[in-house]
Parts: structure tokens; sequence; C-alpha cells
């Protein structure tokens, strides 16, 4: 309905301006003409930065989409090439005199590099820019937007640079909706939404993908956001880890680990340690936020499903012993397995991942695929404005839980393999909003193959196997995680000293000292990261 | 004397009150809040589901309605949860204040004792070639940046040689509390090397003033060793103002010790202190900015008074 | 016999004093003398040496066009992290830009912001203190529990609240510095006022019918400058070591400008620690000889302005 509504009204503005590429500016902020946006990425030479500043740990990225099945051939890589750069500035009538602000929230060397080429870069072709690393309130500096698509400019910036991570490929564009609040500066266009909405809706992969490439090819031909480069992530082994022929994935998220299979050489006293970082630093995360980023979380953790190793379909069941989903994609079946106890011995019920559901629903740092999913089911509208006491899409008989969906969602395996539910009994009370402060945190209790012995906040957090685990107990004694948050600064001094077994990295130059250790290795992994610049283009 | 001490406390207390506003007003003044920071930037969030979240941890009554609610709560001993994890801010304290203790304490004590002998011995041999190096390589001291030290000490005595560990606290296999004590040297050295000099100046010119007191040269001129004069009386009379010197510098023990405790990822307050800057952890930075004010403000009554007890006229003069 | 020698004596005496005459009615004794402080600060061999090791940062940073060729922000991709070279004497950094230039240029606004903020400062808590401390009143009250407020803090604690309050810019970083650096100056400048406000000749100027602003600032403030001096010369100091702290956090000048902070910043990435030594050994040796430098003249100016120390 709300988005009914918000493409209604992105129509009524701007009937008047139907078509596609508008070579003028669409309002007073010089960056909603098309010309000067190409001219910025005309004037960005990506694949010296990628060579040089990036050390060669990057590769080009032309779209959002990721290069694979998914990557359109009918992309404009606008080449560097500062003349045409200029020229199109000169069309545009560019102000020189203006000052462009860009922002940008990694705190990292190498990014401070990456800003100032790109602002001799563009300096170059005329334009002036000035740069400053967001501090304190990150999320709301970048994605303000006004209420109304036509309205001013709420912040101040004009190009962000940042990164997309996703898990489904809808993440990438569902933002650039009209009245989306997020960073992408797009106040939106009705064929861009028709599109959006397309992408979403159908349970057939193929025209899914087809949408998806006509949107990356719609925000290239008008060049809404700029793609730079996508960031591979690195797996970080030491050679005393083995793991055994379980394959590497996405580690931003949730796969099928199997890290009871893993091994380490003993230490002296003949145990089997392993050391890893990205242990909490104050508190666990409650699990549904960030699907997969916190090590500890995925320890701890058991889902429904277990997702195949780059998020490419379900590899088997995981609580869930069984699942259908009936054609037209609108029912989802699960039964429960049989004999799985959470980390206090008590069973997994039913009752609990029902419980879990509804809670999820009303926790709203949910994440997005999760909350598409869950928002689809049938009664859930009902439930959260808390007309009815329950969920009505949800059945349970038995061990079997039936889902109904009341529209379809491609991505609703996906989010049952990032998805699990918590142990309802120590929630007695917990309002659902504020289910991340809940003495809880301090120690879950989990369904995965390690749990909590000890967590010292902001030191680190001793793990040890969880016996009743259904895949079987972990072969590794003890796993240490140093406390660090995404992007340890300490990874690489701690790795030189033999204090890391396992790891993931995106940072470039942790990866050139991480190089030069010859007892570590280094796993480049492909997903789908791509980093880029938003332009603002609200008007100002 | 107790009319002095009450005098002071009276003005100590309205001046906590008053610092600590002015701590919550200027924190309000940010924009944002702690409800934006527990979101990841790359992604986005139901603004109606914020504005929940927000009225559920009580961030939309108004400022001085929040301040009240906070500031007698601490009154009563309760500092309130953080609101990133709603961890009780007591039990965080409890966990990260021995830390920084631990370090700041060790610094100081081993500043304190480094400083005032190689203060001494510079002064007894004024104007020698050891007095002219101890004064320059105390200058060096202080003239490198902390962090750049801790660094190159890392890479260096951790990466090189492999003699320290290169940072944390605690070990999770370790069976007493001594076993973390390769841990702290690292950190408490760089630390007590960078507040040594400000100590063994002081030690140097009191020594210096006590030398050329009249008693000294009675004790001289009794016959008295020179060893026994320059210790017993000369060293006696040099470490009252050094006593003074380590009272002042106690509010160190808070403040002192953030940017080793980020060098050597020492879990400690200041730690704590920076990471709730930039999340605006108003409650945390809150209660640590203020633990550290009231800190200073009973350290320097304590100073005052024991002052007032030596010198009678600052009581008649205050 | 004794008599030859007293007259002896006596002309050897007369000798000595006609030459004392003579030079004083030259003028040379005047010239040899000179101010008692100076001659004082330039006995001390250290102070001499900060001296001139602060004028020669100073003057290199100001006449840098003069000194390098380099744009210091002037990339170069096709020439990154080369190591020093006759034509880049501190090699170029991980973007190519001119190490040497930087160091240069960077000096330009570290020392802006450790003198600047130190001298205004010490304006600040000059006027302030001077004033209250020879008028008094309500100014003085409300100056003495402002200071107070302050320096209940520690300094870092304070720095780094009012840095995420008013957020990275080098006009709010000096702010800060100055905010928090003011206190000292006037607490100890007001301190001396009081004592000297009770010497004699004061009395006698007061006497005379002199206004009161001249007496406190033109007879009674240059007697209390050498403290001062001295601790315009620490903050200095401390400012710039400052400014080097809160790069380190994140939280310093933004990026985007040289300073010696934020160039010395890379020395937190191992691999640059250890591989590119001229991207931050350079900067560090600046940076520590210039703080260096400056205790050194602090130090000559307390000696100096300390009459318990002889010359």
């Amino acid at each position: 309905m709300r988005m009914l509504k918000a493409t209604a009204v992105a129509l009524l503005l701007q009937t008047a301006l139907m078509g596609t590429v508008y070579a003028q500016a669409l309002n007073g902020n010089p960056m909603s003409d098309v010309r000067v946006r190409q001219a910025i990425a005309y004037a960005i030479d990506k694949d010296t930065i990628i060579a040089t500043v990036l050390g060669g740990y990057a590769v080009r990225a032309d779209g959002l989409l990721p290069n694979g099945p998914f990557k359109s051939p009918n992309l404009d890589p606008y080449p560097f090439n500062p003349d045409k750069a200029r020229e199109l500035l000169k069309q545009a009538g560019w102000d020189s005199s203006r000052t462009l602000e860009m922002v940008f929230y990694y705190d990292d060397q190498v990014t401070a590099n990456l800003m100032t080429v790109l602002q001799a870069e563009l300096a170059d072709v005329g334009i002036t820019m000035n740069y400053h690393l967001l501090v304190g309130d990150v999320a709301k500096t970048l994605n303000s937007i006004p209420d109304d698509p036509k309205g001013k400019s709420v912040v101040t910036w004009d190009l962000g640079y940042g990164a997309r991570a996703a898990i489904a490929m809808q993440e990438y564009f569902n933002d650039y909706a009209t009245g989306k609040a997020s960073a992408d500066g797009f106040p939106g266009s009705p064929e861009l939404d028709g599109l959006i909405a397309d992408s979403n809706s159908s349970t057939d992969p193929e025209v899914t993908k087809k949408a998806l490439m006509s949107i990356d090819e719609y925000i290239n031909k008008n060049a809404l956001t700029i793609p730079l480069y996508y960031q591979q992530l690195y797996a970080v082994e030491s050679n005393r880890l083995n793991r055994n022929g379980e394959p590497h994935g996405n580690d931003q998220f949730n796969y099928d680990w199997n890290i009871q299979n893993w091994t380490v050489e003993p230490d002296a006293d003949g145990k089997k340690v392993m050391y890893t970082n990205a242990a909490p630093v104050d508190y666990f995360e409650e699990p549904w936020v960030n699907l997969g980023l916190w090590a500890g979380n995925k320890m701890i953790w058991a889902h429904m499903l277990s997702a195949k190793p780059f998020m490419d379909g379900v590899a088997e069941g995981d609580l869930a012993d069984t699942y259908k989903v009936s054609d037209d994609g609108k029912t989802v079946t699960f039964t429960m397995r049989d004999g799985t106890t959470w980390q206090d011995g008590e069973p997994i019920t039913t009752d609990d991942v029902v419980w879990s559901l509804e809670t999820a629903l009303k926790v709203p740092t949910l994440h997005g695929v999760l909350a598409n999913t869950f928002n689809s089911i049938e009664g859930a509208a009902d439930f959260v404005a808390g007309t009815a006491p329950h969920i009505s899409g949800i059945s349970v008989d038995g061990k079997t839980i039936t889902i109904k969906f009341a529209k379809v969602d491609p991505n609703v395996l996906l989010s049952f393999t990032q998805w699990g539910p918590l142990p309802k009994k120590y929630f007695e009370g917990v309002d659902p909003t504020l289910l991340q402060q809940a003495p809880f945190w301090q120690k879950p209790v989990g369904s995965g193959p390690f749990m909590v012995e000890e967590a010292k906040f902001g030191d680190f957090t001793s793990f040890v196997p969880f016996d009743g685990y259904w895949k079987g107990k972990a072969k590794i004694d003890q796993i240490i995680a140093w406390a660090s948050g995404d992007g340890d600064a300490n990874m690489v001094k701690n790795a030189a000293a033999h204090r890391i077994d396992f790891a993931i990295t995106k940072a470039v130059n942790d990866l050139e000292t991480l190089k030069t250790l010859d007892f570590m290795k280094l796993t480049p992994l492909d997903i789908p990261y791509t980093r880029m610049i938003w332009i603002n283009q609200y008007d100002k | 004397m107790l009319t002095y001490i009450i005098r002071r406390i009276l003005i100590i207390v309205p001046m906590a009150v008053a610092v600590s506003f002015l701590i919550y007003l200027g924190l309000d003044l940010t924009p944002g809040d702690a409800v934006s920071h527990m979101l990841d930037p790359t992604r986005t969030v139901d603004p109606e589901k914020l504005a929940e979240l927000r009225h559920a941890l009580g961030l939309d009554s108004p400022l001085i309605v929040r301040y009240w609610i906070w500031l007698t709560g601490v009154l009563q001993g309760h500092f309130g949860y953080t609101l990133t994890g709603g961890v009780p801010i007591s039990s965080l304290l409890v966990d990260r204040l021995p830390a920084t203790l631990e370090l700041s304490g060790t610094a100081l004590i081993l500043s304190t004792i480094l400083g005032s002998i190689l203060g001494t011995i510079s002064a007894l041999r004024r104007g020698s070639a050891t007095d002219n190096v101890l004064t320059v390589v105390g200058m060096i001291g202080v003239s490198i940046p902390e962090f750049f030290f801790g660094l190159v000490a890392i890479v260096v005595f951790a990466l090189n040689l492999n003699w320290l560990p290169v940072g944390g606290r605690l070990l999770p296999s370790y069976d007493s509390y001594w076993d973390h004590i390769p841990n702290l040297i690292m950190p408490a050295l760089v630390l007590s090397i960078m507040m040594t000099a400000g100590v063994m100046r002081y030690a140097r010119s009191s020594m210096l003033d006590a030398l050329s007191r009249e008693f000294i040269k009675t004790a001289r001129s009794k016959g008295l060793p020179e060893w026994r004069v320059n210790l017993l009386h000369g060293f006696r009379v040099a470490l009252t103002p050094v006593i003074v010197l380590v009272g002042f510098r106690l509010p160190i023990l808070i403040g002192g010790s953030v940017i080793v405790e980020q060098v050597f990822q020492w879990p400690g307050l200041g730690n704590l202190f920076v990471s709730a800057v930039r999340n605006k952890d108003l409650p945390v930075v809150m209660t640590i900015a203020l633990l550290s004010v009231v800190l200073v403000l009973t350290v320097s009554l304590i100073i005052d008074v024991l002052t007032a007890v030596i010198d009678p006229r600052v009581r008649l003069g205050a | 016999m004794a008599l030859i020698d007293i007259v002896s004596r006596r002309s050897r005496l007369d000798r000595q004093f006609d030459q004392l005459r003579r030079l004083e009615e030259a003028g040379a004794l005047r010239a040899a003398g000179g101010s008692r402080f100076v001659r004082k600060f330039l006995n001390n061999r250290l102070a001499v040496i900060g001296l001139t090791v602060f004028t020669v940062i100073l003057l290199m940073s100001i006449f840098a066009p003069l000194l390098t060729p380099w744009d210091p922000t002037k990339i170069n991709l096709r020439a990154i992290a080369q190591p020093p070279s006759p034509e880049h004497w501190f090699g170029t950094d991980k973007t190519g830009r001119d190490v040497f230039a930087r160091v240069l240029y960077g000096g330009r606004i570290s020392i802006l912001v450790g003198l600047g903020s130190a001298l205004v400062s010490a304006a600040i808590g000059v006027i302030i203190g001077c004033y209250c401390g020879y008028v008094g009143g309500r100014l003085d009250t409300i100056a003495m529990r402002v200071s107070e407020a302050i320096m209940a803090f520690p300094e870092i604690i304070l720095v780094l609240m009012l840095v995420s309050i008013v957020g990275q810019s080098l006009f709010n970083i000096m702010a800060i510095f100055i905010l928090g650096g003011w206190c000292g100056i006037y607490r100890l400048v007001r301190a001396q006022m009081l004592s000297l406000r009770e010497e004699e000749y004061v009395l006698a100027l007061r006497s005379f019918g002199l206004n009161r602003g001249l007496i406190s600032f033109k007879h009674m403030l240059p007697n209390a400058l050498g403290p001062v001096m001295v601790n315009i010369t620490l903050s200095t100091a401390a400012f710039i070591l400052a400014e080097a702290g809160l790069s380190f956090l994140g939280l310093g000048v933004p990026l985007s400008m040289p300073t010696w902070g934020n160039i010395l910043n890379v020395a937190q990435d191992l691999a640059v620690l250890q591989n590119n030594w001229w991207l931050w050994l350079p900067v560090g040796i600046f940076i520590s000889l210039f703080v260096l430098s400056v205790n050194f003249i602090g130090d000559g100016l307390r000696d100096a302005s300390d009459p318990t120390q002889q010359g």
C-alpha cells in the first residue's frame, strides 16, 4: 500500500519528465544533470586505482550486480576519459566555483588514499571535491531523505563512498524505490519503481534475473550511482588449521560451515585450540541483525536450513529436517528434526520457532531480507499492527510448521538459511523492541556447534564444543576469539604473533602484510560486495 | 579546619553537578543518537520502527527530563544501561576499571620511582654530563608521539624479537593473576616512560631547592658524611613535593592511558570511552566523564586539605 | 716597603677603575650586558640549539615552495611508495605524493595548530588574568568558576568529548585546544598579579593616579611574563603532540589536510611500519625534533626567568 502510494505521488510529480535520460538538471542541484554524473564516471581511472591504491586486491565494477550470471552485457564501462568528462561538464554548464562534499565511513588508510586520488582526478577535470570521514551518526547522515521526493535534500553531502553487500540480489536495488530512505540519493522514477517491483514478485529465477539486470542497466545508463570495484573477501588461515575438505563460502553470511569437522594442530599440552577474532566487544549481538557477520554467532547458532557456500541454494536441512515449497511458492512446510536441543539440554520445540518468528517481526533491527520474507506471511500485517494475537499464516501440526504467504517472496528459502529460533523461555517478559537489551546476550544459550564458555567483553570469548549438536561434537577443543569489531585493526598484529588461525578480511592493507607471513594462507572469496559512489540528486 | 573542608566541599558539589549538566547538554546537541548506531550503515530500516525503538529507549523525552532521571539514578548508585547493548554500566565499569587502574597505576608507580631517583641523581650531579644526558633523554621521552612510540615498540619487541605479546590483557588459559604480567609490561613501560620526564624534572628542582636550604648546610658543617646529608636530609625534604605531584597526577589514572590502551588493545576505560564517544552511547560517556571529574575534584580537595594542614597560612588566605 | 705596596696597590685599582670608566663612557659595558634574561638564555646551550632547530623547521615550513618543487597534493599513481631518491628526498607515499613536500607543508598546519593555539590561549589567559588579578570583581568570580570547571576534566577526556560534539575541522580543533588551554595561563597571571598588587612600586603608581589598566598591563604584566612564555612553549609542544594523538584516534584534523599527525598516521599500518620506513620515520623525526626544540626553549626560558638560578 505504502509502495503504491509512493509510486502514485512520484507519477504525479514526474509526469512532465517521462523518458529515460534527461540532458538537463531536474532541480536546483547540478548533480541531477546526467551529464555531470557521467562526467564524474569518466573522470575516475578505476583500473589504475585498483592496480595501485588497492594493490590489485579488487575487481573493476561496471554495474552494481556482481560479475557472473547476473552481469548484464549492456553496461557502459565509462572508460577513463578526462577529455570527455570535461566536454560533458562544459555542455552541462558546470559551475567550477562549486565544491562537492564527499563523505565516507571507513577509517582505514587505503580509503584515505582512495579519497586523495578521487579528489585529484576530479580536480583534473575541473570539479573541486572535499572529503571527510563520517563519525558519530553515520546511518542517519547517509540515509536521510526529504519526505517529498521533490523537496530539498536534508543532508549536505553530494557524493558518498560506501558499499553494498548482498545476500539476495534485490538488496542492491530495493532502496532505489521512490520514497525509500537510503544513501543512493536518487529521488526515484516510475520506470525504476516498476522494475524494482518486478524483481521482487516472481518465483521464476529467470524473470527475476531479467528484472535485476534491467535495473542495473538503468542505473548505469543514467549514472545514478557510480560502481567502482568489487571487493573480494579473503579467508585468512594459519597452517595449523585444517578444514578437512569443508569448502569456503561467503563468510559475510551463514553457510554450511561444518566447523565441527575442522581440526587444528594440538598445542604442547595436546589441546586443540583455534584462535580467531570478531568476538563481542560489549555484548553478543542478536543473530537477526547482521546475518553471519560475527564469527561468534556462527558458532553459537544453528538455523532452520543450511545454505550452500555461496548462498546459491539450500544445502540441507538444519534444525528443520525437511522442507517443502508449494508450486505457487506461497506455502512452505518445515518438519523439525528429532532430538535437537538447546545448549542447556532442553529440546528445541515448534513453540520456540513460532515464538521466534513472531518476535522477529517486532524487532526493529531485523535484517531487510528477513523482514521482506516475514512481512510477506499471511496475517503478518495484522499481527504487527496489534490487531491479531498471532500470525494467522503460521500453523503447527506435531513437528510440522506450515507457513502461508500472502505474496510471493523470491528469497523465502534463503531467509530460512540465515534465520534460526531463539530459546523462548529466556525471554519471558522481554519487550521484543528491546530484545537486544535482554540479559540473555551476556552469555547466550544457543543451538550451534559451540557454546560460550567465558566471555570477557572487549578482551576475548572462549567457546567449547556443544556435546548435543545434532551433527556431532566438534573436534576442536576450544576456540579463543579476540574481541573486535568488523574490520579488526589488530588482526594482522595478532596473526603475525601466531594468535590467529582463522579470520576474514576485506582490508587491502591487511593483505599486504599477511602475504609476507609464510605461515598464513589467504583464500580469495568472490562475494557480492560492491564499493560505489552514491550521488545525492535531491534538490538543494 | 573542619569549616575549611566543608567550605571546599560546598564549592565542589555544585561544580560537579554543573559540569555534569554541561556534558549532558553538549552531547545532546550532537546529531543522531544511539539507535542509528545500532544499524549497519549499508542497510536501511523502516523509520516507524526506529521511532518505536527510540521511544522504548526513552530517547524521545525532553532533555531536562532525561537529565533529571539520569542524575537521580546516579545518586542512588544506578549508572543506567548502555544504549547499544543494554549492559548495566556498572558491570562495564567493574570489567574495565581494574584494567585501566592496573595499567596506569603501574605506570604511575614506575614513573614516580624512576623519576624521583633519576631526578635526585641529576640534582646531586648538577651540571655534570650525567645531569645533561638525563635532562636530554627525559626531554626526548616527552617529545615523541605516544602512539608512535608504542607502535614501534610492538614491531621491535613483539614482532621482531618475539619477547612480549602484541597486546590484549588476559589470556584465556591463565592459571593465576600473575600470568598476564607479560601483557602488562609493554604498555606499562611505554606509558611510564612518557610520564617519567615530568617527575624527574620536578624531583630535580625540589632536590636542588632542598639542598640549598640552611639546615643542609648545618648538617654538612656538623661533619656528617656527604651521602648521609643528601639521603636523609635532602631527599626527605624533596619528597614532599613529589608526593604532591603524584596527587595531582592521580587523574591520569583515568584519562592518561586512552591512547596507549588503543595501541595495545588494552580493554580499559580509555578504550571504552573512545568507542562510546564514537557510538554516542551517551550514558557511558556521561558516566566516565563524570567519574573523571569527580576524581579530579576529590583529589584536589584532598591536596588542598593536606596543604592546609602543613601550611596554616593557606587556610587563612582561602 | 709597606707604603710602596699600598701605593702600588692603589694605583692598580685606580687603573682598573679608570678602565671601567672609559668603557662606561664609551657605552661598551651596556652593550656587553644587554638583557640579563637574554644573556642567561644564550648561555644555555640546549636552549640555543632548540631555538636554532625551531627556527630552521619553522622557516622550512614557511618557505616550503622555495625548498621543494613538488606540490604536496599532487598524486602520481605511476610512482607510488618510491623509496628516497635524488628526485624525491623522502620518497613518495602510497598515492605518489612527495613525502618531503608533505612534511614541509604539513609543518605549516601542525605549527599553526600548536603555536597558534598556544599564543591565542595565552593572549586570552593574560588579558583575563591581568584584569581579574588586579581589578577582581564579578568577572573574576565567573572566570575562576569556568576555569575550575574546565580544569576538572582530564585533558584528553575533555578534548575527545568536545571533538565528538563540534566535529572535526582545523578551526574546531584549534578552538578546542584554546578552550582547554587558556585556564592555566589565566590562573598563573592572576596569581602573579595578586602578589604584585601589594608591591610598593604599584602602590606608588596608584598614588600617582595612574589608571588601573595602565598599571596592570604596562607596569605589572612585564614582571609576570617569564612564566607565561614558559607556559606558551610547553603548550605548543603539548598541542602538537595532541594533534598527532587525535589523528591516531581518527578524531583529528580532517585527513584531506596534510598535518604531521595525519602523515605519521600511516604508521598504524603494519606493512608500512615494516616495509616503508620513509613514510613514517622522517615525519616522526620532524615532529619529535620540533617538539624537543620547543621543550628546550621552554627549559631555557624557565632557567633564564628564574632569579634563583645563576646565569
